[in-house]
Protein backbone atom coordinates (compact mmCIF):
# COMPACT_ATOMS: atom_id res chain seq x y z
CA UNK A 1 0.00 0.00 0.00
CA UNK A 2 1.01 3.40 -0.66
CA UNK A 3 1.27 6.08 1.71
CA UNK A 4 -1.99 8.15 1.10
CA UNK A 5 0.11 11.70 1.86
CA UNK A 6 2.68 10.96 -0.55
CA UNK A 7 1.75 8.57 -2.69
CA UNK A 8 5.01 7.92 -3.09
CA UNK A 9 6.79 5.66 -0.19
CA UNK A 10 5.26 2.34 1.13
CA UNK A 11 2.54 3.13 3.82
CA UNK A 12 3.96 1.92 7.42
CA UNK A 13 1.77 3.74 9.82
CA UNK A 14 -2.11 3.32 10.13
CA UNK A 15 -4.04 5.70 12.30
CA UNK A 16 -7.31 5.60 12.66
CA UNK A 17 -9.07 9.06 13.26
CA UNK A 18 -12.88 9.24 14.74
CA UNK A 19 -14.18 12.54 14.51
CA UNK A 20 -17.59 12.45 16.17
CA UNK A 21 -18.84 9.23 14.81
CA UNK A 22 -17.15 8.97 12.04
CA UNK A 23 -14.29 6.56 11.96
CA UNK A 24 -11.73 7.23 9.34
CA UNK A 25 -8.77 5.07 8.80
CA UNK A 26 -5.47 6.68 7.27
CA UNK A 27 -2.48 5.37 5.85
CA UNK A 28 0.74 6.65 6.14
CA UNK A 29 4.71 6.73 5.43
CA UNK A 30 7.09 6.89 8.13
CA UNK A 31 8.19 10.66 6.86
CA UNK A 32 4.51 11.75 6.61
CA UNK A 33 3.28 10.35 9.96
CA UNK A 34 6.12 12.12 11.67
CA UNK A 35 4.93 15.10 10.25
CA UNK A 36 1.23 14.81 11.53
CA UNK A 37 2.71 14.52 14.89
CA UNK A 38 4.22 17.68 15.05
CA UNK A 39 1.25 19.13 14.33
CA UNK A 40 -0.75 17.57 16.90
CA UNK A 41 2.35 18.20 19.56
CA UNK A 42 1.25 21.97 18.83
CA UNK A 43 -2.42 21.23 20.74
CA UNK A 44 -2.18 21.92 24.05
CA UNK A 45 -1.98 19.43 26.76
CA UNK A 46 -5.16 18.93 29.12
CA UNK A 47 -2.45 19.99 32.14
CA UNK A 48 -2.19 23.44 30.04
CA UNK A 49 -5.51 23.42 29.16
CA UNK A 50 -5.95 23.67 32.93
CA UNK A 51 -2.92 25.97 33.73
CA UNK A 52 -4.61 28.44 31.56
CA UNK A 53 -8.56 27.99 32.86
CA UNK A 54 -6.86 28.52 36.03
CA UNK A 55 -4.84 31.82 35.17
CA UNK A 56 -8.36 33.24 33.42
CA UNK A 57 -10.47 32.17 36.47
CA UNK A 58 -7.98 32.54 39.78
CA UNK A 59 -4.50 33.95 38.70
CA UNK A 60 -3.42 33.97 41.89
CA UNK A 61 -3.28 30.09 42.16
CA UNK A 62 -0.84 29.63 39.97
CA UNK A 63 1.86 31.91 41.11
CA UNK A 64 1.20 30.73 44.77
CA UNK A 65 1.06 27.26 44.12
CA UNK A 66 4.82 26.64 45.07
CA UNK A 67 4.29 28.44 48.10
CA UNK A 68 4.15 25.98 51.04
CA UNK A 69 4.15 27.06 54.71
CA UNK A 70 7.31 26.47 56.21
CA UNK A 71 5.76 26.18 59.54
CA UNK A 72 2.86 23.83 59.33
CA UNK A 73 4.02 22.19 55.98
CA UNK A 74 0.58 23.31 54.20
CA UNK A 75 0.84 24.39 50.45
CA UNK A 76 -1.56 27.17 48.73
CA UNK A 77 -2.89 24.14 46.45
CA UNK A 78 -4.24 22.37 49.37
CA UNK A 79 -5.47 25.21 51.13
CA UNK A 80 -7.68 26.15 47.38
CA UNK A 81 -8.61 22.40 47.22
CA UNK A 82 -9.67 22.43 50.93
CA UNK A 83 -10.82 26.00 52.10
CA UNK A 84 -8.71 25.28 55.78
CA UNK A 85 -5.94 26.45 56.22
CA UNK A 86 -3.19 25.16 59.00
CA UNK A 87 -2.00 27.73 60.89
CA UNK A 88 -2.04 30.97 61.69
CA UNK A 89 0.82 31.52 59.98
CA UNK A 90 -0.40 30.86 57.08
CA UNK A 91 -2.34 34.70 57.16
CA UNK A 92 1.49 36.07 56.46
CA UNK A 93 2.71 33.22 53.97
CA UNK A 94 -0.33 32.94 51.92
CA UNK A 95 -0.96 36.72 52.29
CA UNK A 96 -1.01 37.97 48.80
CA UNK A 97 -3.56 34.77 47.76
CA UNK A 98 -5.86 35.70 50.64
CA UNK A 99 -6.46 39.25 50.03
CA UNK A 100 -8.41 39.07 47.01
CA UNK A 101 -10.43 35.54 48.66
CA UNK A 102 -11.56 37.94 51.39
CA UNK A 103 -12.26 40.68 49.63
CA UNK A 104 -14.96 38.31 48.06
CA UNK A 105 -15.94 36.75 51.15
CA UNK A 106 -16.35 39.97 53.28
CA UNK A 107 -15.98 42.72 50.92
CA UNK A 108 -12.97 43.74 52.91
CA UNK A 109 -9.73 42.85 54.19
CA UNK A 110 -9.13 44.88 57.25
CA UNK A 111 -9.98 43.96 60.74
CA UNK A 112 -11.64 46.85 62.64
CA UNK A 113 -13.39 44.58 65.63
CA UNK A 114 -12.52 43.66 69.03
CA UNK A 115 -8.56 43.78 69.66
CA UNK A 116 -7.03 41.27 72.60
CA UNK A 117 -5.79 43.89 75.27
CA UNK A 118 -2.78 42.39 75.58
CA UNK A 119 -1.92 43.00 72.06
CA UNK A 120 -1.74 46.79 72.96
CA UNK A 121 -3.68 50.05 73.46
CA UNK A 122 -1.63 51.30 70.51
CA UNK A 123 -3.50 48.97 68.10
CA UNK A 124 -7.04 49.75 70.23
CA UNK A 125 -6.11 52.94 69.28
CA UNK A 126 -5.33 52.74 65.42
CA UNK A 127 -8.22 50.24 65.24
CA UNK A 128 -10.49 53.04 66.48
CA UNK A 129 -9.57 55.51 64.43
CA UNK A 130 -9.68 53.40 61.13
CA UNK A 131 -12.91 52.77 62.28
CA UNK A 132 -14.03 56.45 62.81
CA UNK A 133 -12.38 57.20 59.53
CA UNK A 134 -14.74 54.65 57.31
CA UNK A 135 -17.93 56.28 59.51
CA UNK A 136 -16.44 59.90 58.52
CA UNK A 137 -16.48 58.88 54.46
CA UNK A 138 -19.95 57.66 54.69
CA UNK A 139 -21.08 60.51 56.60
CA UNK A 140 -19.51 62.69 53.45
CA UNK A 141 -21.19 60.30 50.93
CA UNK A 142 -24.35 60.98 52.59
CA UNK A 143 -23.54 64.08 52.93
CA UNK A 144 -24.21 64.41 56.49
CA UNK A 145 -21.97 67.10 57.26
CA UNK A 146 -23.16 67.51 60.63
CA UNK A 147 -22.16 63.95 61.80
CA UNK A 148 -18.55 64.10 59.22
CA UNK A 149 -17.98 67.16 61.56
CA UNK A 150 -18.47 65.53 64.59
CA UNK A 151 -16.39 62.59 63.25
CA UNK A 152 -13.57 64.88 62.24
CA UNK A 153 -13.21 66.33 65.73
CA UNK A 154 -12.99 62.97 67.64
CA UNK A 155 -10.19 61.52 65.14
CA UNK A 156 -8.41 64.92 66.02
CA UNK A 157 -8.62 64.47 69.36
CA UNK A 158 -8.05 60.72 69.46
CA UNK A 159 -5.19 61.13 66.79
CA UNK A 160 -3.70 64.05 68.68
CA UNK A 161 -2.79 65.50 65.51
CA UNK A 162 -4.57 68.35 63.76
CA UNK A 163 -2.86 68.15 60.59
CA UNK A 164 -4.57 64.65 60.01
CA UNK A 165 -6.51 64.09 57.26
CA UNK B 1 -11.53 27.45 90.79
CA UNK B 2 -12.66 23.97 89.33
CA UNK B 3 -15.12 22.85 87.32
CA UNK B 4 -17.99 20.93 89.34
CA UNK B 5 -16.76 18.02 91.03
CA UNK B 6 -19.44 15.72 90.63
CA UNK B 7 -19.65 14.43 87.05
CA UNK B 8 -22.44 15.39 85.33
CA UNK B 9 -24.91 12.38 83.99
CA UNK B 10 -26.30 13.43 80.49
CA UNK B 11 -29.22 11.71 81.17
CA UNK B 12 -30.22 14.18 83.86
CA UNK B 13 -30.77 16.87 81.76
CA UNK B 14 -32.90 14.75 79.43
CA UNK B 15 -36.35 15.93 80.79
CA UNK B 16 -35.61 19.70 80.71
CA UNK B 17 -34.12 22.01 78.45
CA UNK B 18 -31.64 25.15 78.75
CA UNK B 19 -32.92 28.55 79.80
CA UNK B 20 -33.15 29.92 75.80
CA UNK B 21 -36.58 28.28 75.31
CA UNK B 22 -38.14 29.43 78.16
CA UNK B 23 -40.01 31.53 75.43
CA UNK B 24 -39.67 35.34 77.46
CA UNK B 25 -37.81 38.02 76.18
CA UNK B 26 -38.68 40.67 73.49
CA UNK B 27 -40.88 39.65 70.07
CA UNK B 28 -40.48 36.10 71.86
CA UNK B 29 -43.50 35.17 69.94
CA UNK B 30 -42.10 35.13 66.77
CA UNK B 31 -37.88 34.95 67.92
CA UNK B 32 -37.29 32.39 70.02
CA UNK B 33 -33.25 32.46 70.34
CA UNK B 34 -30.75 34.76 69.92
CA UNK B 35 -27.04 33.33 69.60
CA UNK B 36 -23.83 34.41 69.13
CA UNK B 37 -20.81 32.28 68.90
CA UNK B 38 -16.58 33.46 68.57
CA UNK B 39 -13.86 31.31 67.19
CA UNK B 40 -10.52 31.62 68.84
CA UNK B 41 -7.22 29.96 68.37
CA UNK B 42 -4.21 29.47 70.43
CA UNK B 43 -1.24 31.11 69.02
CA UNK B 44 1.84 29.33 68.18
CA UNK B 45 -0.13 25.87 67.53
CA UNK B 46 -1.30 24.68 64.16
CA UNK B 47 -5.29 25.03 63.55
CA UNK B 48 -6.75 21.46 64.32
CA UNK B 49 -6.67 20.43 60.28
CA UNK B 50 -2.59 20.47 60.84
CA UNK B 51 -2.02 19.53 64.60
CA UNK B 52 -1.14 15.60 65.62
CA UNK B 53 -2.15 13.94 68.09
CA UNK B 54 -0.12 15.37 70.54
CA UNK B 55 -0.64 18.47 69.53
CA UNK B 56 -4.64 18.12 69.97
CA UNK B 57 -4.16 16.47 73.50
CA UNK B 58 -1.58 19.66 74.71
CA UNK B 59 -4.47 22.23 73.12
CA UNK B 60 -7.32 20.25 74.68
CA UNK B 61 -5.69 20.32 78.08
CA UNK B 62 -4.12 23.75 77.76
CA UNK B 63 -7.65 25.58 76.71
CA UNK B 64 -9.82 23.56 79.26
CA UNK B 65 -7.50 24.24 81.73
CA UNK B 66 -7.81 27.90 81.21
CA UNK B 67 -11.54 28.09 80.98
CA UNK B 68 -11.63 26.64 84.50
CA UNK B 69 -9.17 29.02 85.54
CA UNK B 70 -11.03 31.97 84.03
CA UNK B 71 -14.18 32.14 86.12
CA UNK B 72 -16.63 32.32 83.87
CA UNK B 73 -19.71 31.02 85.81
CA UNK B 74 -19.19 28.51 88.97
CA UNK B 75 -21.56 25.99 87.93
CA UNK B 76 -19.30 25.24 85.02
CA UNK B 77 -19.26 21.40 83.50
CA UNK B 78 -16.35 19.79 81.30
CA UNK B 79 -17.20 17.13 79.24
CA UNK B 80 -14.80 15.30 76.77
CA UNK B 81 -16.73 14.26 74.03
CA UNK B 82 -13.85 11.54 72.84
CA UNK B 83 -15.09 9.43 76.53
CA UNK B 84 -18.98 9.67 76.11
CA UNK B 85 -20.93 7.63 73.40
CA UNK B 86 -22.41 9.03 70.29
CA UNK B 87 -25.74 9.01 71.22
CA UNK B 88 -24.57 11.78 74.66
CA UNK B 89 -23.03 13.46 71.75
CA UNK B 90 -26.19 13.54 69.20
CA UNK B 91 -27.96 14.61 72.68
CA UNK B 92 -25.73 17.71 72.89
CA UNK B 93 -26.01 18.69 69.75
CA UNK B 94 -30.18 18.80 69.93
CA UNK B 95 -29.75 21.18 72.85
CA UNK B 96 -27.11 23.34 70.50
CA UNK B 97 -24.09 22.88 73.15
CA UNK B 98 -22.15 21.23 70.54
CA UNK B 99 -22.14 21.64 66.59
CA UNK B 100 -22.98 18.23 64.78
CA UNK B 101 -18.64 18.51 63.26
CA UNK B 102 -18.09 18.52 66.89
CA UNK B 103 -20.09 15.75 67.87
CA UNK B 104 -18.93 13.98 64.77
CA UNK B 105 -15.42 14.97 65.26
CA UNK B 106 -12.15 12.94 66.30
CA UNK B 107 -9.30 13.07 68.89
CA UNK B 108 -9.15 15.20 72.10
CA UNK B 109 -11.93 17.40 72.30
CA UNK B 110 -14.75 18.24 74.66
CA UNK B 111 -17.10 20.79 75.71
CA UNK B 112 -17.74 23.17 79.39
CA UNK B 113 -21.58 24.50 80.12
CA UNK B 114 -23.21 25.52 82.79
CA UNK B 115 -26.70 24.87 84.36
CA UNK B 116 -28.12 27.31 82.46
CA UNK B 117 -26.93 26.33 79.36
CA UNK B 118 -26.61 30.25 78.71
CA UNK B 119 -22.91 29.42 78.05
CA UNK B 120 -21.03 26.91 76.33
CA UNK B 121 -17.70 26.83 75.21
CA UNK B 122 -16.10 24.24 72.65
CA UNK B 123 -12.81 22.92 72.86
CA UNK B 124 -11.12 21.07 69.53
CA UNK B 125 -13.85 22.28 66.95
CA UNK B 126 -13.05 23.37 64.21
CA UNK B 127 -10.92 26.27 66.10
CA UNK B 128 -9.23 25.35 69.03
CA UNK B 129 -11.94 27.22 71.23
CA UNK B 130 -15.73 28.60 70.17
CA UNK B 131 -17.57 30.25 73.04
CA UNK B 132 -21.27 30.73 72.62
CA UNK B 133 -23.86 32.33 74.29
CA UNK B 134 -27.67 31.39 73.25
CA UNK B 135 -30.29 33.92 75.21
CA UNK B 136 -33.87 33.50 74.72
CA UNK B 137 -35.71 35.69 72.73
CA UNK B 138 -34.75 38.89 70.65
CA UNK B 139 -31.87 39.63 72.91
CA UNK B 140 -28.59 39.98 70.28
CA UNK B 141 -27.17 42.79 71.99
CA UNK B 142 -27.21 41.17 75.38
CA UNK B 143 -25.97 38.08 74.27
CA UNK B 144 -22.84 40.36 72.82
CA UNK B 145 -22.25 41.64 76.07
CA UNK B 146 -22.25 38.20 77.71
CA UNK B 147 -19.60 36.55 75.32
CA UNK B 148 -17.72 39.67 75.07
CA UNK B 149 -17.14 39.55 79.16
CA UNK B 150 -16.31 35.65 78.77
CA UNK B 151 -14.04 36.21 76.01
CA UNK B 152 -12.44 39.28 78.27
CA UNK B 153 -11.97 36.80 80.65
CA UNK B 154 -10.25 33.54 78.37
CA UNK B 155 -7.89 36.77 76.88
CA UNK B 156 -6.20 37.30 79.95
CA UNK B 157 -5.23 33.01 80.37
CA UNK B 158 -4.86 32.17 76.74
CA UNK B 159 -2.30 33.90 73.84
CA UNK B 160 -5.04 34.25 71.17
CA UNK B 161 -3.96 34.23 67.71
CA UNK B 162 -4.31 37.54 66.13
CA UNK B 163 -3.29 40.44 63.68
CA UNK B 164 -4.01 43.55 63.55
CA UNK B 165 -4.56 43.40 59.66
CA UNK B 166 -6.88 40.21 59.62
CA UNK B 167 -8.30 40.23 63.22
CA UNK B 168 -8.88 36.60 65.43
CA UNK B 169 -7.06 34.23 62.67
CA UNK B 170 -9.58 31.19 62.03
CA UNK B 171 -8.68 28.42 60.58
CA UNK B 172 -11.25 28.98 57.70
CA UNK B 173 -11.26 32.42 56.59
CA UNK B 174 -14.72 33.04 56.18
CA UNK B 175 -14.47 33.25 60.34
CA UNK B 176 -11.37 35.52 60.50
CA UNK B 177 -11.60 38.91 61.45
CA UNK B 178 -14.08 39.27 64.69
CA UNK B 179 -14.51 35.38 64.31
CA UNK B 180 -18.15 36.12 64.88
CA UNK B 181 -21.36 34.40 64.00
CA UNK B 182 -24.45 36.17 65.05
CA UNK B 183 -27.82 34.48 64.38
CA UNK B 184 -31.55 35.01 65.65
CA UNK B 185 -33.73 31.61 65.45
CA UNK B 186 -36.94 32.93 64.24
CA UNK B 187 -40.40 30.93 63.85
CA UNK B 188 -42.16 32.24 60.69
CA UNK B 189 -45.21 29.42 59.67
CA UNK B 190 -47.51 32.38 58.43
CA UNK B 191 -44.43 33.71 55.81
CA UNK B 192 -44.39 30.22 54.90
CA UNK B 193 -47.74 29.57 54.14
CA UNK B 194 -48.31 32.95 52.35
CA UNK B 195 -45.45 31.89 50.30
CA UNK B 196 -43.59 34.81 51.28
CA UNK B 197 -40.77 33.91 52.81
CA UNK B 198 -38.50 34.23 49.76
CA UNK B 199 -39.14 37.43 49.76
CA UNK B 200 -37.75 37.75 53.19
CA UNK B 201 -34.48 35.40 51.89
CA UNK B 202 -33.54 37.53 49.07
CA UNK B 203 -34.07 40.97 51.03
CA UNK B 204 -31.89 39.74 53.83
CA UNK B 205 -29.65 38.35 51.64
CA UNK B 206 -28.71 41.93 50.20
CA UNK B 207 -27.90 43.10 53.64
CA UNK B 208 -24.87 40.22 53.36
CA UNK B 209 -26.84 38.00 56.06
CA UNK B 210 -27.96 34.51 55.35
CA UNK B 211 -30.37 31.81 56.12
CA UNK B 212 -30.45 28.81 57.69
CA UNK B 213 -32.34 25.81 59.16
CA UNK B 214 -32.29 25.20 62.79
CA UNK B 215 -29.29 23.55 63.02
CA UNK B 216 -27.12 25.64 61.00
CA UNK B 217 -25.19 25.43 57.88
CA UNK B 218 -26.44 22.91 55.49
CA UNK B 219 -29.48 21.75 57.88
CA UNK B 220 -33.16 21.66 56.22
CA UNK B 221 -35.55 24.02 57.74
CA UNK B 222 -38.28 22.32 59.40
CA UNK B 223 -41.07 23.64 61.81
CA UNK B 224 -40.91 27.01 60.08
CA UNK B 225 -37.95 27.83 62.16
CA UNK B 226 -35.16 29.94 60.30
CA UNK B 227 -31.66 31.12 61.48
CA UNK B 228 -30.97 34.55 59.95
CA UNK B 229 -27.21 35.20 60.75
CA UNK B 230 -24.34 37.20 59.63
CA UNK B 231 -21.83 35.67 56.46
CA UNK B 232 -18.98 38.79 56.34
CA UNK B 233 -16.86 38.53 59.47
CA UNK B 234 -14.07 41.05 58.35
CA UNK B 235 -14.22 44.92 58.15
CA UNK B 236 -17.46 45.22 60.28
CA UNK B 237 -17.08 45.24 64.08
CA UNK B 238 -19.02 43.03 66.44
CA UNK B 239 -21.62 45.69 67.48
CA UNK B 240 -21.92 46.65 64.01
CA UNK B 241 -22.67 43.10 63.00
CA UNK B 242 -24.98 42.78 65.77
CA UNK B 243 -26.51 46.17 64.46
CA UNK B 244 -27.13 45.41 61.07
CA UNK B 245 -28.84 41.56 61.98
CA UNK B 246 -30.34 43.80 65.09
CA UNK B 247 -31.88 46.43 62.39
CA UNK B 248 -33.15 43.77 60.25
CA UNK B 249 -35.59 41.51 62.52
CA UNK B 250 -38.20 43.81 63.23
CA UNK B 251 -39.26 44.20 59.80
CA UNK B 252 -39.31 40.33 59.21
CA UNK B 253 -41.31 40.54 62.10
CA UNK B 254 -43.42 42.95 61.40
CA UNK B 255 -43.89 41.20 58.01
CA UNK B 256 -44.76 37.77 59.80
CA UNK B 257 -47.42 39.55 61.56
CA UNK B 258 -48.72 40.91 58.93
CA UNK B 259 -49.13 37.38 57.19
CA UNK B 260 -50.94 36.20 60.58
CA UNK B 261 -53.43 38.96 60.05
CA UNK B 262 -53.96 38.37 56.11
CA UNK B 263 -54.17 34.97 56.73
CA UNK B 264 -57.19 35.31 60.04
CA UNK B 265 -59.31 38.10 58.14
CA UNK B 266 -59.35 35.98 54.92
CA UNK B 267 -59.28 32.53 56.32
CA UNK B 268 -60.62 32.42 59.54
CA UNK B 269 -62.06 29.62 59.65
CA UNK B 270 -59.87 27.86 57.33
CA UNK B 271 -56.64 29.01 59.94
CA UNK B 272 -58.37 27.87 63.00
CA UNK B 273 -59.18 24.32 61.63
CA UNK B 274 -55.67 23.82 60.65
CA UNK B 275 -54.37 25.09 64.14
CA UNK B 276 -57.26 23.04 66.01
CA UNK B 277 -56.51 19.64 64.03
CA UNK B 278 -52.66 20.00 64.98
CA UNK B 279 -53.51 20.10 68.37
CA UNK B 280 -55.50 17.42 68.15
CA UNK B 281 -52.93 15.33 66.34
CA UNK B 282 -50.58 16.28 68.87
CA UNK B 283 -53.12 14.86 71.95
CA UNK B 284 -54.68 11.54 70.44
CA UNK B 285 -51.63 10.37 67.73
CA UNK B 286 -50.08 6.94 68.77
CA UNK B 287 -47.34 7.05 65.93
CA UNK B 288 -45.61 11.39 65.10
CA UNK B 289 -42.40 11.14 63.21
CA UNK B 290 -39.87 13.83 63.80
CA UNK B 291 -40.79 15.53 60.85
CA UNK B 292 -44.09 15.74 61.20
CA UNK B 293 -43.80 16.79 64.66
CA UNK B 294 -42.34 20.03 64.03
CA UNK B 295 -44.97 21.01 61.37
CA UNK B 296 -47.50 20.27 63.95
CA UNK B 297 -45.68 21.95 67.17
CA UNK B 298 -45.32 25.19 64.58
CA UNK B 299 -49.18 25.86 63.91
CA UNK B 300 -49.80 25.26 67.53
CA UNK B 301 -47.31 27.58 68.52
CA UNK B 302 -48.51 30.02 66.17
CA UNK B 303 -52.37 29.01 67.42
CA UNK B 304 -51.10 30.23 71.16
CA UNK B 305 -49.29 32.94 69.43
CA UNK B 306 -52.54 34.47 67.93
CA UNK B 307 -54.65 33.96 71.18
CA UNK B 308 -56.51 30.69 69.26
CA UNK B 309 -55.24 28.16 72.04
CA UNK B 310 -54.77 29.18 75.30
CA UNK B 311 -54.37 26.29 77.73
CA UNK B 312 -50.23 25.45 76.68
CA UNK B 313 -47.71 27.26 77.64
CA UNK B 314 -45.25 28.58 75.26
CA UNK B 315 -42.28 27.67 77.08
CA UNK B 316 -43.59 24.20 76.76
CA UNK B 317 -44.22 24.16 73.34
CA UNK B 318 -40.97 25.52 72.61
CA UNK B 319 -39.19 22.56 74.63
CA UNK B 320 -41.32 19.94 73.04
CA UNK B 321 -39.44 21.30 69.70
CA UNK B 322 -36.07 20.01 71.24
CA UNK B 323 -37.30 17.37 73.72
CA UNK B 324 -39.10 15.23 70.88
CA UNK B 325 -35.52 14.88 68.75
CA UNK B 326 -34.82 11.49 68.41
CA UNK B 327 -31.47 11.88 70.92
CA UNK B 328 -33.50 13.31 73.50
CA UNK B 329 -36.08 9.91 73.14
CA UNK B 330 -33.36 8.15 73.29
CA UNK B 331 -31.96 8.88 76.74
CA UNK B 332 -35.23 9.54 78.33
CA UNK B 333 -35.84 6.28 77.57
CA UNK B 334 -32.82 5.32 78.55
CA UNK B 335 -31.71 2.86 75.44
CA UNK B 336 -31.21 3.20 71.67
CA UNK B 337 -34.27 2.92 69.73
CA UNK B 338 -35.63 2.33 66.15
CA UNK B 339 -36.98 5.18 64.21
CA UNK B 340 -40.32 3.33 64.49
CA UNK B 341 -39.88 3.10 67.75
CA UNK B 342 -38.82 6.37 68.56
CA UNK B 343 -42.05 7.41 66.66
CA UNK B 344 -44.36 5.63 69.15
CA UNK B 345 -42.37 6.86 72.26
CA UNK B 346 -41.97 10.58 70.68
CA UNK B 347 -46.21 10.40 70.39
CA UNK B 348 -47.03 8.98 73.61
CA UNK B 349 -44.38 11.61 75.48
CA UNK B 350 -46.16 14.76 73.96
CA UNK B 351 -49.53 13.25 75.02
CA UNK B 352 -48.16 12.48 78.24
CA UNK B 353 -46.58 16.38 78.24
CA UNK B 354 -49.96 17.84 77.03
CA UNK B 355 -51.91 16.19 79.43
CA UNK B 356 -49.92 17.79 82.53
CA UNK B 357 -50.97 21.33 81.55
Amino acid sequence: MKCESCNKKHATVHLTEIVGTVKKERHLCEDCAQGINKQLAKIPSPTEILTSLINQVAPEINEMSKIVCPVCGLSYLEFRSHGRLGCPMDYTIFRKGLIPLLEKMHGSTQHVGKVPSRAGKELIKKNELMQLRNELNKAVEKEDYEKAAELRDRIYELSGDTDED
Amino acid sequence: MNFQATPMKISDLADNTGEWLRGTGAESDIVISSRIRLARNVARFPFLSRANVKQKRELEEIVSNKIKEAEITSDLRYINLADIDPLDRLFLVERHLISREHAGGEGERGVAFGKSETISLMVNEEDHLRIQVIRSGFELKEAWNTIDEVDNKLEKKLNYAYSSRFGYLTACPTNVGTGMRASVMMHLPALGMTHHIEKVFNAVMKLGLVVRGLYGEGTQVSGDLYQISNQFTLGKSEVEIVEIIEGVIPRITSYERMARKALISESREQLEDRIWRSYGMLKVARIISSEEIMHLLSQVRMGVNLGIINDIEMKTLNELFILTLPGHLQKLEGRELTSQQRNIIRAAYVRKRLEMI
